[in-house]
């Protein structure tokens, strides 16, 4: 149970100093948010009046317990450039992301363990061998070149799928989901060959162990003893499935650029080229919670999986 | 003289050992290939890369633009061949960047395991892994601006930004794997004997253990390397990189965003070719690495 407490504690320490560092990040660079914001001829006075409404003229710590008291309270203020709610720009865009995310991503399993799976069952076989170079080159290959090749062959070339955009589900089912298959595809083959690599790797180990020879030895049917190995193989690939997935989040930048997605990624992106600050700590802050939280996850499941890890330390 | 020869014959050892797994080999060739390209680009490269051309501005591959031609009649395949510098700059450099960071790092903690170094040095590194390195790297690149900054009298342009951001958030995965092995050669017996010798505590950690740590290093630096190139690509692919008309496989992938639906597959297909090519180079040799130096581990690097 300490355990428990122990890693879930570090885990909002962890988050707490993230914030801390985007937020100095965001406010040691050089220029003025003022210089970007406001016309190049602004005079003096209103600059300074500018930068007093937004707190700009505080010390960063105190700016920053400003700005962590008003998150904290659901006060995540608003876009320097817009003006508008950031609050309401994430309400938007984040379902948008994670549904195509986690499409992604369950695609990604559902694939990714059997082919880890029987790749190791048969070592050195043709299953094998084109299992490992679908591996090899899932994760080698940039995922927005894919994207763009799906994009320019697939959506433009065969016309099958829209080749942009997020069509919302209240104009219907289908036009929704086919506007998500080629990203979906792009992403999920990616984390596919991510998972099948280690599962593989994970499967392999626990068939070489000894106790797999005994039960072989003692005759049991094969399948039997490849769900046993299975289960002493399942905890590293939950472990680093649950850090895939976080991972995946931050993956998806790429492809919600070439898709035109506008989803969490997309708004990271455009804040970054507009330089409109709150919104980058905003962004990188989500993106980098639900990256910790499902760190957090891996580790609790590990923890309920595997007993031994509950005495250490 | 015999520590020399002894050094050389190791080395042939290991080329010979990658040389000898078919996936190793291939790795290996892919790897030296783009190297080659990367040193001897003016030589190799028929064209200039950045040299216009507008009369023959986007012509599909012939005898004499075997890559065709973009935009503004450039070659394609001179681009390509220049573009493998950043590429591999990056890749490279950023690893030499994280590594004194992640040997002083992972030594200190491993040599002083249990003390309270130990605990605030790892402490540090699990909150540093516990960031999606892209996304801060873009953070900080798009945050600090695409523009080269005067740093004295140098001018630090955006490719150097990457390798030093990219360099500083490889510390904690470095100094993961020295730490795990730094930890169990600091309790090993030779150890205690080399200490009764009288041996001080920055010996036995320098010139020791260090040189234990080296091979789980060399794997996961090949490994990162496919990491940093991946990232400098991407990083121009959205703007964040290298800056048009530099050539870089990034910026010419963004170049080729413009013609997805005009049908000038060439502009397309060959930069994602290069970029994938090395990758799996690098990916291949890392793997043939480790099961030459390091057949116990099985899990790669995080390179996202």
């Amino acid at each position: 149970m300490w355990e428990y407490v122990r890693r879930a504690a570090f885990s909002v320490v962890a988050l707490f100093l993230i914030s801390f560092l985007v937020f100095c990040l965001t406010h040691v660079v050089p220029g003025s948010p003022a210089s970007v914001v406001l016309d190049p001829d602004t005079p003096e006075e209103e600059i300074l009046e500018w930068e007093r409404d937004h707190n700009l003229h505080l010390p960063v710590i105190t700016q920053y317990k400003i700005w962590l008291v008003n998150t904290l309270n659901g006060d995540l203020g608003e876009s320097v450039i817009t003006e508008r709610d950031l609050a309401g720009e994430l309400a938007y865009s984040i379902p948008i992301t994670v549904e195509w995310v986690g499409l992604s991503f369950l695609l990604a399993v559902v694939l990714g363990l059997p082919l880890g799976i029987i790749s190791a069952l048969k070592p050195g076989s043709w299953v094998d061998h084109i299992a490992r170079v679908i591996a090899i080159t899932g994760i080698s290959v940039p995922d927005y070149w894919v994207a763009l090749m799906l994009v320019a062959f697939v959506a433009v070339g065969l016309g099958w799928f829209p080749a942009g955009g997020f069509v919302p589900l209240s104009s219907g089912l289908g036009p929704h989901l086919s506007a998500l298959v080629l990203p979906v595809l792009t992403l999920g083959l990616h984390y596919m060959a991510v998972l099948s690599r280690y599962t593989r790797a994970s499967m392999l180990e626990a068939l070489s162990q000894d106790y797999v020879r005994t039960a072989r030895a003692m005759g049991l049917p094969p399948w039997q003893v490849w769900l046993y190995a299975l289960k002493n193989a399942l905890p590293p690939v939950v472990n680093v499935g649950a850090m895939s997935f976080g991972f995946s989040f931050a993956h998806a930048l790429f492809i919600e650029y070439v898709f035109g997605i506008a989803g969490l990624s997309l708004a990271l992106l455009n804040a970054i080229h507009e330089l409109d600050y709150p919104m980058i700590q905003v962004t990188v802050l989500v993106i980098t919670s639900i990256f910790i939280l499902a760190n957090l996850a891996a580790d609790l499941a590990n923890l309920a999986l595997n007993p031994k890890l509950r005495q250490s330390r | 003289m015999t520590l020399r020869r002894d050094m050389g014959n190791k080395q042939l050892l290991l080329l010979h050992s990658i040389a000898s797994s078919r996936t190793g080999f291939l790795g290996l060739c892919l790897v030296s290939a783009m190297a080659l390209m990367a040193v001897f680009a003016p030589w190799i490269a028929p064209y200039d890369p950045t040299q216009i051309d507008m009369l023959n501005r986007l012509q599909p591959p012939s005898l004499s633009h075997w890559m065709g031609t973009d935009l503004t009649g450039r070659d394609v395949f001179s681009r390509l061949i220049w573009g493998a510098r950043p590429s591999l700059q990056v890749g490279i450099l950023a690893v030499l960047i994280g590594l004194p960071g992640g040997f002083a790092v992972g030594l200190l903690a491993g040599f002083y395991r249990g003390t309270i170094l130990e605990a605030i040095l790892m402490r540090i590194v699990e909150i540093i892994a516990a960031v999606p390195l892209l996304i801060v790297a873009i953070a900080v690149v798009g945050v600090l601006g695409v523009k080269p900054m005067p740093l004295g009298p140098f001018m630090i342009t955006n490719e150097v930004k990457i390798i030093v951001v990219l360099g500083f958030l490889y510390i904690p995965g470095l100094a993961r794997v020295v730490f795990a092995v730094a930890a169990s050669e600091a309790t090993s017996d030779y150890i205690r004997a080399r200490r009764i010798q009288g041996v001080g505590d920055f010996t036995l950690m320098v010139s020791d253990i260090l040189p234990n740590c080296l091979s789980v290093v060399i794997v996961w630096g090949t490994l990162l390397t496919a990491g940093g190139v991946l990232a400098e690509a991407g990083l121009s692919f959205v703007g964040l990189g290298v800056q048009p008309p530099d050539a870089s496989w990034g910026v010419m992938l963004s170049d080729a965003r413009k013609f997805i639906f005009s049908g000038e597959w060439w502009l397309l297909l060959f930069p994602g070719l290069a970029i994938s090519l090395t990758v799996i180079g690098l990916n291949l040799l890392g793997d043939a690495l480790r099961d030459i130096l390091d057949p116990r581990q099985y899990t790669g690097p995080r390179l996202d």
